[in-house]
């Protein structure tokens, strides 16, 4: 049995290093040989992994997901928030988050979860927005308020 | 002597010690949450303190610094998310406690090591400050790139059961770690022609991403939809078994010391004397296979090491006027600000201002014994009454917001939900992900040491073993490399 | 805090209103952009000028510490905010007149409008007391006569500190050679542990070893004298004064700002850098205000960037 993992894993490497090396090669002085020698040597671990695999009798896999609708939902909720956080605005795409997760994870307590989005969005805001200041992805609903003005 | 009398009275007013029991808490929250860190709280207060009592500013800046480094390790030990790039050794062993059901009694060890680390501290920067300042003088290019091998070499004890797979994520980091401008030479490397790459990657927006999202998936998959009720937490009184503080004497000695040694070179970075002190506590173990496994000695070994970096860190900027870390520097800022010229002379021309911070400091470590240890259990363990579903957002939320407001730039959510990802899937195939932060911190360090050691010598590499520090150094890291070798050599002797 | 809730709420007023859009800036508040990490030099300047801003403009003034490439990381992330006020940058001279010249950036001197240079400072070379000089002419001639011996710290390979020595070593002839560090603070730590041969970096960092001695400043790259420096020569006094190169700091938006609106900013910065405050805050750390605004601003960069660009040549250091 071969572990297919490990041989992914191993050439996933030995190409990144390859490329790796491959573009140290047109830098300048000491400052390529050092990331040149860095690529090689995570090609020639990454094909150490690849090769140790192949010939292994012993299977190590383990299961990459182990629920793996619940991973995808989360990775796709996660993706949307990052993709939503600017156009929407910080605490509008913060907010719809905790909303939407819990209720695709099969959460049946809708109050509960407004409430504790409410709880939370309010605490990120006070911290982040009135205790330290930090400028955040502005507010749809304020940039449509002011007509396109601002 | 009547200088520590007129510098405790300074701060001995309802201002000062309002500002740390305050920023105490402030700090530990900090600390808690990814991707906030110190830094930004302390910067944002800096330029408030030209109206402002000195003392009280400075005691904010002592309470949030101490108060952050210790919060770290809450997250980290209940979550398994480093809050800080300090904590990650802390989540070696106290998650897998937390797992165990003593998550109370990690998160007391923490709070026990951070403030005795903080406290041996505050007292080295009282007492031998000055005279280990000029000490550090002696550490040129050549030294400091033997300092940053040795942290490397503490990689030993992080790589798991799969040599070839923890160097693998180590050069990984020392990759990662050259991208941007090369300070050296001014050319780009790996930026892709992304200006936003010019700088690298940062360090907190790839932590964020690869400590904190796979635990996130890891919650939605499991899909808690209860959470613990107050009866199962079981967080409120558990003390000490009798000799349980006497045998932690030893890890707290040696992390304190690899603490303030590391936190005094100026540059070398506080976020490696946790590893350091985590390794070497291993090493002088009987059972060094217990650690990563739930061992109470890890813990101390990081959380204790981790603070005793913070008030040696304010040594050579204090005595000198050369900053070591960004705190420091914001702290020298703020005593220009108040016309204080940093300096030799800082200390004789203003002792009441300088030894009341250094009081503070002490103080406020001494203030995680007594604020620190209820504010982890009281409110933030709480959070495990929520059920994981709900968790799932909120800590997605607090990800995106601690590393957006770095950079403000939303490029970097990508970077670290790109990061998380590949963390994911890199824990699933036993590729341990410390490694890939330590090459991260030290790979700069070290190839730009090396570089600049040569530039001076004219390109004479024998430099870099014949002054006597860098000799030294090289032993030691030669002995660090070999020292688990030979002990599990006689082991092995010892039962055939 | 009380400021911030007027402004928070004269902001939601104007939404409700729908205001024009310039009539009455600042009506929200402002994001200053700084290249630079929190702590150095750019970074307390600013932040100690917002601070007065924020009273004269009755707004908020929020500040974003974008460091990495030299500034070269900040400019280009500040050139493609919007020009409409409500982002401004603060910077030293560096990211924009010397930066350009050295890295592949998107962004050159038009893509910003200058609206005010704030303060400036000069660079100084120091030696240690063995150092066989003890005058800048002095100084020049033994590092002349002696090619390729003595090593010099900077805070960055193409930096403006680094261009700044250059400039008066090519006029001389002289190679020394550039050891980079990360800032004045490890060119000091070095140069005090005598890793290196000469200091270069800021006037401020070094100045309490004048005091002890330890440090000897020949040199600053200034045309003028030093007060504070009285063993070190301007370079006037060298017959250098043509190739003067001073860390200067100055704010400006994106190009393409309401002029309207540059107006009332250069007034506001103006007025705030002559802040008796302000003034007693500069000279903590060896600067003197120096304002600028408009053409005379856009002038002063396009000159330096030109002055720049020929030693950044001679160096091989340019793109």
């Amino acid at each position: 049995m071969v572990n297919g993992q490990d041989i992914t894993l191993g050439l996933i490497f030995a190409i990144i290093g390859g490329c790796a090396a491959w573009m140290a090669s047109s830098y300048n002085g000491a400052g390529g040989t050092y990331p040149m020698i860095l690529g090689i040597v995570l090609a020639l671990l990454g094909a150490t992994i690849a090769a140790r695999a192949a010939i292994a009798t012993q299977n190590e896999e383990r299961p990459l997901v182990t629920a793996k609708a619940n991973l995808i939902i989360a990775l796709i909720a996660g993706a949307a928030y990052v993709a939503l956080v600017v156009p929407l605005g910080f605490y509008t795409a913060s907010a719809l988050l905790m909303l939407c997760i819990p209720i695709a994870l099969g959460f049946r307590r809708p109050i509960f979860t407004v409430v504790s989005a409410a709880v939370f969005v309010m605490m990120v805001w006070l911290i982040f927005s009135v205790i330290l200041e930090k400028p955040l992805p502005r507010e749809i609903w304020l940039t449509l308020g002011s007509g396109g003005g601002a | 002597m009547d200088f520590f009398v007129t510098s405790l009275s300074g701060i001995m007013a309802i201002g000062p010690i309002l500002a740390m029991v305050g920023s105490t808490l402030l700090g530990v929250l900090i600390g808690a949450l990814p991707g906030l860190n110190p830094v930004m709280a302390i910067a944002l207060l800096l330029p408030l303190t030209y109206s402002m009592d000195p003392l009280v500013a400075l005691g904010m800046v002592a309470g949030i610094y101490n108060g952050s480094m210790y919060g770290g390790a809450i997250p980290a030990i209940l979550l398994r998310i480093p809050g800080t790039p300090a904590s990650i050794a802390t989540t070696f062993d106290g998650f897998p406690m937390a797992e165990r059901g003593e998550a109370a009694k990690a998160l007391k060890i923490a709070c026990w090591s951070s403030a005795i680390g903080g406290i041996v501290s505050a007292i080295a920067l009282m007492t031998v400050g000055p005279l280990l300042a000029r000490v550090t003088l002696l550490f040129g290019p050549a030294e400091y790139f033997w300092i940053a091998i040795f942290g490397m070499a503490s990689v030993g004890v992080m790589v798991g059961t799969d040599a070839v797979k923890g160097i693998l994520a180590a050069v990984i980091g020392l990759l990662i770690g050259t991208m941007g401008i090369d300070s050296l030479s001014g050319q780009a490397r790996y930026t892709f022609d992304q200006t936003w790459l010019l700088g690298g990657l940062d360090l907190i927006v790839v932590l964020v991403g690869l400590y904190a999202l796979p635990p996130v998936l890891q919650l939605a998959e499991k899909c808690d939809l209860k959470g613990l009720s107050a009866a199962q937490l079981r967080l409120l009184a558990v003390p000490f078994k009798p000799g349980e503080i006497r045998s932690m004497f030893g890890t707290w000695f040696r992390s304190s010391m690899i603490g303030v040694s590391v936190g005094i070179l100026p540059g070398a970075g506080g976020n490696i004397a946790a590893f350091l002190s985590y390794n070497a506590a291993k090493n002088a173990s009987d059972d060094p296979d217990s650690f990563g496994k739930g061992n109470p000695q890890g813990i101390a070994a990081a959380e204790c090491g981790n603070n005793a970096d913070n008030a040696a860190s304010m040594i050579p900027a204090l005595s000198l006027g050369i900053p070591g870390n960004v705190v420091a520097a914001l702290v020298l800022s703020a005593l220009t600000i108040h016309g204080l010229q940093p300096g030799p002379r800082l200390f004789h021309s203003n002792p009441e201002l300088v030894g009341g911070f250094m009081f503070e400091m002490l103080l406020t470590s001494i203030l995680i014994f007594l604020v620190g240890g209820a504010a982890a259990t009281r409110v933030f363990a709480q959070i495990q009454r929520l059920p994981g579903v709900l968790l799932v957002p909120s800590i997605l939320i607090l990800m995106c917001v601690g590393v957006y407001v770095i950079n403000g730039r939303p490029v970097d959510l990508w970077v670290m939900f790109a990061a998380g990802v590949a963390g994911y899937f890199l824990e699933k195939v036993n590729v341990p992900l410390a490694p890939i932060i330590l090459g991260m911190i030290l790979g700069p360090m070290a190839e730009q040491s090396v570089r600049r050691a040569l530039l001076i010598s004219r390109g004479d590499a024998s430099e870099l073993i014949t002054r006597p520090i860098s000799a030294v150094l090289a032993l030691a890291t030669l002995g660090m490399i070999l020292w688990p070798i030979i002990k599990a050599l006689r082991a092995k002797r010892a039962k055939a | 805090m009380n400021l911030k809730l007027t402004a928070v709420s004269a902001a939601i007023l104007t939404a409700v209103t729908a205001a024009p859009a310039f009539a009455d800036y600042p009506e929200r508040a402002i994001e200053l952009t700084i290249p630079a990490g929190a702590g150095g030099g750019t970074d307390t300047s600013a932040r100690r000028l917002a601070l007065i801003l924020e009273e004269l403009l009755g707004t908020s003034i929020a500040v974003l510490n974008i460091g990495g490439g030299g500034g070269s990381v900040g400019a280009s992330q500040f050139m493609q905010a919007d020009p409409d006020g409500y982002s401004l940058f603060a910077t030293w001279n560096s990211p924009l007149t010397t930066v350009p010249l050295v890295q592949n950036v998107a962004y050159s001197l038009d893509s910003f409008t200058p609206i005010a240079s704030t303060s400036e400072t000069a660079y100084v070379l120091c030696v240690d007391a063995e150092f066989p000089a003890t005058t800048g002419a002095e100084f020049l001639d033994e590092l002349a006569a002696n090619p390729g011996m003595y090593t010099y710290g900077n805070d960055g390979i193409g930096g403006t500190m680094q261009l700044a020595a250059e400039r008066i070593f090519q006029a001389r002839e002289i190679t020394a050679i550039p050891i980079p560090f990360g800032g004045a603070g490890e060119t000091l730590q070095n140069f005090l542990g005598g890793h290196i041969d000469i200091y270069g970096g800021s006037i401020s960092t070094v100045l309490p070893y004048v005091e002890t001695g330890e440090a000897n400043c020949l040199v600053v790259t200034s045309a003028a004298d030093v007060p504070a420096l009285p063993s070190a020569s301007g370079l006037e006094a060298l017959g250098l004064g043509e190739h003067e190169t001073l860390l200067w700091r100055a704010i400006l938006g994106p190009a393409g700002m309401d002029q309207a609106i540059v107006d009332q900013l250069s007034d506001a910065i103006q007025t705030a850098v002559n802040d008796p405050a302000y003034v007693e805050f500069l000279a903590t750390k060896g600067e003197v205000p120096n304002v600028l605004v408009g053409d005379d601003l856009a002038a002063r960069l396009q000159s330096e960037s030109d002055g720049l660009a020929e030693v950044s040549r001679a160096l091989g250091l340019s793109q």
